[in-house]
């Protein structure tokens, strides 16, 4: 795995020699949220992506009545403007006749320009885009309720959603102090009731750090890593939709009270490894480590079989004070927030499936060079995606392959 | 013919001494018996659903021994005492030829004929066993089988659907994190709480199980290494300390065997754990209950979808057994009944050679007593999620006498009953789990 922004002190570094014109890697292009035709002449044969027609969303178990809520935000209704977009004027979606025609029956045409960046979960190698189109808040958008029919294979579209768990981490800031518990049904009893984070939106400027996603993408070909899990993310999960994993710092990790009121001091073992974790993968929007793939995440939750960081399963924290911890909202909706997410990953982001137009949607932060992705190497691949149709090696965009007959 | 013998307490116990003391004299009467017709005796756990017992005594092993002919003795032991009475007569080197048990009994392999040669009988006809049913009953060590696995009974999670759906949550809780808070709710708003087994008895070695590997934790690594105390187990001790005080009872501390199931027939929980014999006894029973009862996959964890297996039907030859050859045939002659043992079960008994029921699928798509007609079809993947006893590892002799003096309930209870802090009650059971893997080296 690449180093990345190492600590505070080297970031600044970094960004000084950015400012004075040390260092342009793919030089206006990270910063260059619209780009022009002139990057354009390699063979497109991966259409962008395009929200779902609601046809499809009914044939696929879900109430469009719903989706077409104001909390959902579905685009092609909501969001056209504001946030994930970050620019004035930029839009998340446009009206593109495209989509239809690209992929009948299945699309309507509005394409979504908004591109999502998350880690793949197994290796953490920052190369997996989704299009973030609705929020789902409660089990009603599912269709038909309790008696929701079964697809061919005997599940309900939620059975099937809640084998792929995005792994969302919402900043724990409030009030200038990191909170280790998160509000509402996910909250650890034992930790005082407040301060706790909002868990109410997932929208980006609310994240402390890009998406995790699970890599269990088909089991017929085996690349879901597990022979014993019978479901595939692009066989049968055909909106490409998610369950959120919430993960956050405990009280060992940021300190906090119990719900005595007794004070807990961040333990030396989890400062230690979120030093270590923050060394390799850099830091987030709240000054704790990026986590970048499952095994962090395990360790750092102190399994008792994960290694990571290059350390062991016995360099783990104790099983009494995990340096971390998850949790998945109350379905009913109890929480506010979304539980699900229909946010289709890219099958292949190469050789089209980036458009000119599309822009990077990942967490970012102010820094002296204006703001800027907390983790670069988002912004190089999805440059050269959209440029080349490749992906940067070494974070340079590689010529497009050449045209075969 | 065959012999139906339902085994109270005291006769249970006057068999198992009985075996013991009276061994020698009653053996040299069957063997003057047996120059006319030869015996089968068989202990076999009392069934979920009587009468599939029933159909078992007295249709197949009285048409099997007429067709072999032998004498077919059958006798029905409760689940709480199958295990008694396997310990008495392994150390009585007496009594069953046969027993059929709820689980591995990976603790008597000492005891055990090698059924491979069953196993190998079956797969002339049938294919191979499969991955649980291997894992189940394989010892790598001796590279024996210490046992013949011919069906196993998942365990999805049951749900009232009204309950509920007043919750939101129609579609039942779906993972851990809703189950606690929309547990909540429901016994806040009627007084209801979420039924999840806690005391020691089959149900919540099963549903303490599940949680555990659920949480991503285990009890005994795939090497067989303690691994008990770790932060998912602690983090899972938390979780269940929190979902009885926020949606639990006092009752359910307390539920002796089915306990969950009496609780759900009569709707004064809004949940649980079980095998399907549950809502097939509400069919028969309440159907404007099972009506209500809505199954779905376990409820989903940090380790994804898991559960272990409800049942998984083991059967034991004796190496003393007097009727060893009777006995391996009657296991394989079995196998060719499967169609008949799982529709018997009402569909509780999955087949290990799914040749046997090949449009199994179908049948849970579309059942005839189910309303709806599809609610079983959230058990066709059953095989996926379902995990035998001792995984990640086989099911060895120390993993099964873990199971069986119930560690892991009374680590989860004392827990929710505050006695030790789940660190503490996680690094007890190490200890207890610790002594049991030392003594099964000795061995």
């Amino acid at each position: 795995m690449m180093n990345r922004t190492k600590n505070p002190l080297v970031s600044i570094g970094v960004l000084l020699l950015t400012l004075f014109g040390g260092v342009f890697l793919l030089a206006g292009q990270v910063s260059a949220q619209t780009t022009t035709s002139s990057f354009s002449s390699f063979p497109r044969f991966n259409p962008p992506p395009c929200d779902f027609s609601d046809n499809f969303y009914t044939e696929n178990g879900f109430s469009v009545l719903n989706l077409d809520t104001a909390g959902a935000g579905r685009f092609g209704n909501f969001r056209q403007f504001g946030p994930p977009a970050f620019l004035p004027g930029q839009p998340n979606w446009v009206n593109d006749t495209t989509c239809t025609n690209n992929d009948p029956g299945r699309t309507r045409n509005v394409r979504i320009l908004a591109t999502t960046g998350a880690y793949k979960d197994d290796d953490g190698a920052p190369t997996q885009f989704f299009s973030l189109i609705a929020f789902l808040l409660n089990e009603n958008f599912f269709s038909g309720g309790a008696n929701a029919t079964p697809n061919a294979r005997g599940y309900t579209t939620e059975q099937i959603v809640a084998q792929f768990e995005a792994y969302g981490g919402l900043s724990q800031r409030v009030n200038g102090v990191l909170a280790p518990n998160p509000c509402g049904s996910m909250a650890d009893p034992t930790i005082a009731a407040t301060p706790c984070f909002p868990v109410t939106s997932v929208a980006t400027p609310h994240l402390r750090q890009d998406w995790r996603i699970s890599s269990n993408r088909n089991a017929i070909d085996g690349s879901s890593g597990d022979p014993t899990t019978p479901f595939g993310y692009f066989c049968d999960d055909l909106t490409g939709s998610w369950i959120i994993t919430y993960s956050w710092f405990t009280a060992f990790s940021v300190g906090g009270f119990s719900n005595t009121g007794a004070r807990i001091n961040p333990t030396p073992t989890c400062q230690n490894l979120l030093a270590i974790a923050s060394k390799q993968n850099g830091v987030n929007v709240d000054g704790t480590p990026i986590l970048v793939t499952g095994d962090e995440q395990n360790f750092l939750e102190g399994d008792g079989t994960s290694s990571a960081f290059g350390l062991g399963p016995s360099s783990q924290p104790p099983p009494t004070a995990p340096c971390l911890a998850e949790g998945q909202e109350d379905i009913g909706g109890a929480d506010g927030g979304a539980v699900w997410l229909i946010c289709p990953t890219i099958l292949d982001p190469r050789s089209g499936a980036i458009a000119p137009d599309a822009f990077l949607d990942v967490v970012r932060r102010f820094t002296f060079n204006g703001i800027q992705p907390i983790d670069p190497r988002f912004a190089q691949n999805f440059q050269c995606l959209k440029q080349t149709g490749q992906y940067a090696v070494n974070g340079v965009c590689q010529n497009p392959p050449p045209p075969t007959l | 013919m065959a012999r139906i013998q339902e085994l109270d307490r005291r006769t249970f116990i006057r068999a198992a001494a009985g075996a013991a003391a009276c061994g020698p004299s009653l053996l040299l009467s069957r063997r003057a018996h047996a120059q006319k017709r030869k015996a089968l005796r068989i202990a076999k756990w009392a069934h979920f659903l009587p009468e599939f017992d029933q159909w078992f005594s007295g249709e197949l092993a009285e048409e099997w021994g007429k067709q072999h002919d032998t004498d077919v003795v059958i006798d029905h032991v409760p689940v709480e005492r199958i295990d008694a009475l396997a310990a008495a007569e392994a150390a009585n080197r007496g009594g069953h030829d046969l027993i059929m048990f709820p689980w591995p009994p990976a603790v008597y392999q000492r005891h055990a004929i090698d059924h491979g040669e069953v196993y190998q009988t079956v797969a002339f006809k049938f294919g191979n066993l499969n991955r649980f049913a291997h894992r189940s009953t394989f010892d790598p060590k001796s590279k024996k089988y210490f046992a013949f696995c011919d069906s196993w009974m998942p365990a999805p999670f049951q749900f009232f659907e009204d309950y509920w759906a007043e919750v939101n949550m129609p579609l039942g809780p779906v993972n851990y994190y809703s189950l606690r808070s929309g547990g909540q709710r429901i016994r806040a708003k009627r007084g209801i709480p979420c039924g999840l087994a806690m005391a020691s008895t089959l149900e919540s070695n099963i549903t303490l199980h599940t949680l555990l590997f659920a949480f991503r934790s285990r009890v005994l690594d795939e090497e067989g290494n303690v691994s008990i105390y770790n932060g998912r187990t602690v983090e899972a001790l938390k979780y269940a300390k929190a979902l009885h005080e926020d949606a639990g009872s006092l009752e359910q501390l307390a539920w002796g065997s089915s306990g969950n199931v009496k609780a759900m027939l009569s709707r004064k929980t809004s949940c649980t754990t079980n095998a399907i014999s549950l809502i097939r006894t509400a069919e028969k029973q309440e159907p404007q209950v099972a009506k209500q009862i809505m199954l779905q996959t376990p409820l989903v964890g940090s380790a994804g979808v898991r559960a272990v297996a409800h049942v998984t039907n083991c059967s034991l030859v004796w190496n003393f057994a007097q009727n060893q050859e009777g006995a391996k045939q009657f296991l394989a002659d079995m196998i060719s009944q499967s169609r008949a043992i799982y529709e018997k079960s009402k569909g509780c008994n999955f087949p290990i050679f799914q040749k046997t029921v090949p449009d199994l699928i179908v049948r849970l798509s579309k059942d005839s007593e189910a309303d709806p007609a599809w609610k079983y079809q959230t058990l066709k993947d059953a095989l996926y999620w379902s995990r035998h006893v001792g995984y990640p590892g086989y099911t060895t002799p120390a993993a099964m006498d873990v199971f069986n003096s119930f560690v892991i309930p009374r680590m989860f209870l004392s827990a929710v009953k505050g006695e030790h802090s789940p660190g503490d009650a996680a690094l007890a059971a190490q200890a207890q789990i610790k002594q049991i893997v030392e003594k099964w080296k000795q061995v």
